[in-house]
């Protein structure tokens, strides 16, 4: 016989006095099995609470020491200045500026991105011959790392070799410097749009998890194609779409693809991007590498890490009147 | 509903096939709309430097200079950064494999007090922005001496990733429970459950969560800029960083040959794997 806990499901109606009636028996095998298994328990999960303390918990803890002092990984004469760099950020215009860019950015490429993929995944899951090659299709662009989209835009979106000014003058417009101000931004967005398969996919899913039945119902009741996107499809998408735009709005604040759209790639080439393009988190980078400012810049982590808490938490505040969860029993199991 | 339904050759009847035909153009424009960047990538990788210059853009090479392909191998040492790319990828992701595993089995199949707190922790870890903690998590490398060793993607892997050991902990918790009671009574410890039971059954999962993993570490760029220097960089960091002529100006066709290089075997795997990956996607995007 095995432990009460383990196999009351399986013996019919569980008496609620179970754990109690039995006290004796329990004694001997009850609590060692279960001290086994608490034990095994956190056995399993100690790589994560060791990983997870080591790797995110400390460098963080580490940050925010760094951010109450001067220190720049080289010199030794570094200082305690308290709040100071937190002061001195909220004075900083450049802070500023980055920071709505990066809030505008988000603000245009979410949004943007969760409506192309959500469109795809209306017309990709319509009875189409072919659709399975037009979903991978589709998909395929958010499988290329990010190194591989930067040069595919930066290559399309050339000067005097791209093909979007080639296109431009072909039409007998002026060419367009697309890689710089101000212009880059379009560029950037562009590279999350490319990536809408990702939404794609994963709205698909969602879609088909809305039963035939009620886009049937709203047929009989004539309801047009648009209203029943409208009224059936989007509420019941609603958890899909509420976790891409948390996750969106996440990617799209870390971004790192404009130092990838750069002329001059990489961390040596931070103060070659354009104006545009300084984000937040290439701010963040620019302290670190170019200016070695070690506290200042995990001042600024900081304010972004609370800033994305803050965010994450207003947008499920603000959605949990409409976001629609549907509870099915039976799919609960 | 029979009877309502619609006539052979109703104005209804044309309708529904004009809106295939509007679906179709529309699905084939928006395809070669997304295919677009990757095309142009390819054609710019056949181009001559002297093309690329040329004033009105040419669509097509007038030579197709196939031999982009084999001087983007010859002026970097491409087989030693896609060699390091492997090694890396390959250790980051079976360790992380095993250790989600692993960590997945426990979160399905044992209950502690704390489990739940710990559960939540997870989840919401996932939503941590990695590129926050990565810059702290490269100054401790720096410090203990980590920078230009494999060592942070040994343990980066050795301690799991919530997305994965999500994904592991919806397979187990789906299998039935018969399974660890039997081996329970034959004295087979947990260790030995998991490994001997559990493991070979997720053979779908496995092999999922090691080509995601994969394609992260192969994808990824800002870690091994960060971490490695020049020479034991990744193939991400050499295709974006390294292809710049003796004169210092970047070579472009050589750069696109090489980034299809690096794109393709991504693009494989994923056609490989395909089935795997979106199942993987969908249910971390669902629950």
């Amino acid at each position: 016989m095995t432990v009460d806990q383990a196999s009351s499901p399986a013996v019919g109606r569980p008496r609620p006095t179970a754990q109690v009636g039995r006290p004796r028996s329990a004694t001997r095998t009850g609590p060692s099995m279960t001290t086994r298994k608490h034990r095994a328990f956190y056995m399993f999960a100690s790589p994560w609470i060791i990983g997870f303390s080591l790797l995110t918990i400390a460098p963080m803890a580490y940050a925010l020491w760094l951010s109450f002092t001067t220190y720049d990984g080289i010199s030794p004469h570094w200082h305690y200045v308290g709040l100071g760099n937190y002061r001195e950020l909220m004075g900083d215009s450049v802070t500023w500026d980055a920071l709505g860019r990066a809030g505008l950015f988000a603000l245009i490429s979410v949004p943007l991105s969760i409506i192309a993929g959500l469109v795809l995944a209306v017309l990709v899951n319509r009875p189409l011959k072919a659709r399975g090659l037009f979903r991978t299709l589709l998909y395929l662009p958010a499988v290329v790392p990010p190194v591989g989209a930067g040069i595919a835009f930066k290559n399309l979106f050339d000067q005097n070799s791209g093909a979007a000014n080639g296109a431009l003058t072909f039409f007998g417009f002026d060419a367009i410097g697309w890689l710089a101000d101000p212009y880059a931004r379009y560029v950037l967005v562009m590279t999350v749009l490319w990536a809408a398969g990702n939404i794609m996919i994963i709205s698909l899913a969602g879609l088909q998890d809305v039963p035939r039945e009620l886009h049937e119902a709203a047929r009989i009741d004539g309801a047009s194609a648009w209203r029943t996107f409208r009224s059936i499809t989007v509420p019941l998408l609603s958890p899909v779409l509420l976790f891409q735009t948390v996750t969106g709005v996440i990617a799209s604040v870390q971004t790192i693809m404009p130092m990838l759209l750069a002329p001059t790639p990489g961390t040596g080439g931070l103060t070659s991007i354009p104006q545009s393009n300084y984000t937040y988190m290439i701010h963040v980078f620019a302290e670190y590498f170019a200016l070695g400012r070690y506290g200042y810049a995990s001042a600024l982590l900081w304010v972004l890490f609370l800033l994305i808490l803050v965010a994450t938490g207003l947008i499920f505040k603000f959605t949990s009147g409409v976001v629609f969860y549907n509870v099915d029993p039976e799919a609960q199991k | 509903m029979t009877a309502t339904s619609v006539h052979p050759k109703s104005p209804a009847r044309a309708r529904i096939r004009v809106n295939r035909l509007v679906l179709y153009t529309a699905l084939v424009v928006i395809t070669g709309l997304f295919l677009g960047p990757f095309g142009w990538l390819v054609l710019t990788g056949l181009k001559a430097p002297a093309e690329l210059a040329a004033a009105p853009v040419h669509w097509l090479p007038t030579h197709f200079e196939w031999h982009n392909f084999v001087d983007a191998y010859r002026v970097i040492d491409f087989l030693g950064y896609a060699r390091n790319s492997l090694i890396i990828a390959t250790i980051y992701a079976t360790l992380v494999t095993l250790s989600s595993a692993w960590v997945g089995f426990g979160f399905a199949r044992l209950t502690a007090p704390g489990k739940k707190v710990l559960f939540g922790i997870l989840i919401g870890s996932m939503m941590l922005p990695q590129m926050i903690t990565l810059l702290p998590t490269y100054l401790i490398f720096a410090r203990l001496g980590m920078v230009d060793t494999y060592w942070p993607w040994v343990l980066w892997g050795l301690s799991s990733a919530p997305y994965l050991v999500f994904l592991f902990r919806q397979f187990f918790a789906g299998l039935p429970r018969e399974l660890e009671e039997a081996a329970i009574v034959d004295g087979c410890g947990y260790a030995g459950i998991f490994w001997r039971i559990f493991l070979p059954q997720s053979w779908p999962v496995l092999s999922a969560s090691f080509v995601i993993a994969f394609t992260w570490t192969w994808g990824d760029y800002i870690a091994p800029q960060l971490l490695l220097s020049t020479d034991r960089s990744t193939l991400a960091v050499a295709v974006m960083t390294t292809y710049v002529s003796s004169a210092g100006t970047p070579s472009t066709n050589l750069q696109a040959a090489a980034s299809v290089m690096y794109v393709v075997p991504i693009l494989l795997i994923f056609l490989v794997a395909q089935r795997g990956f979106v199942a993987g996607m969908s249910t971390s995007g669902l629950k």
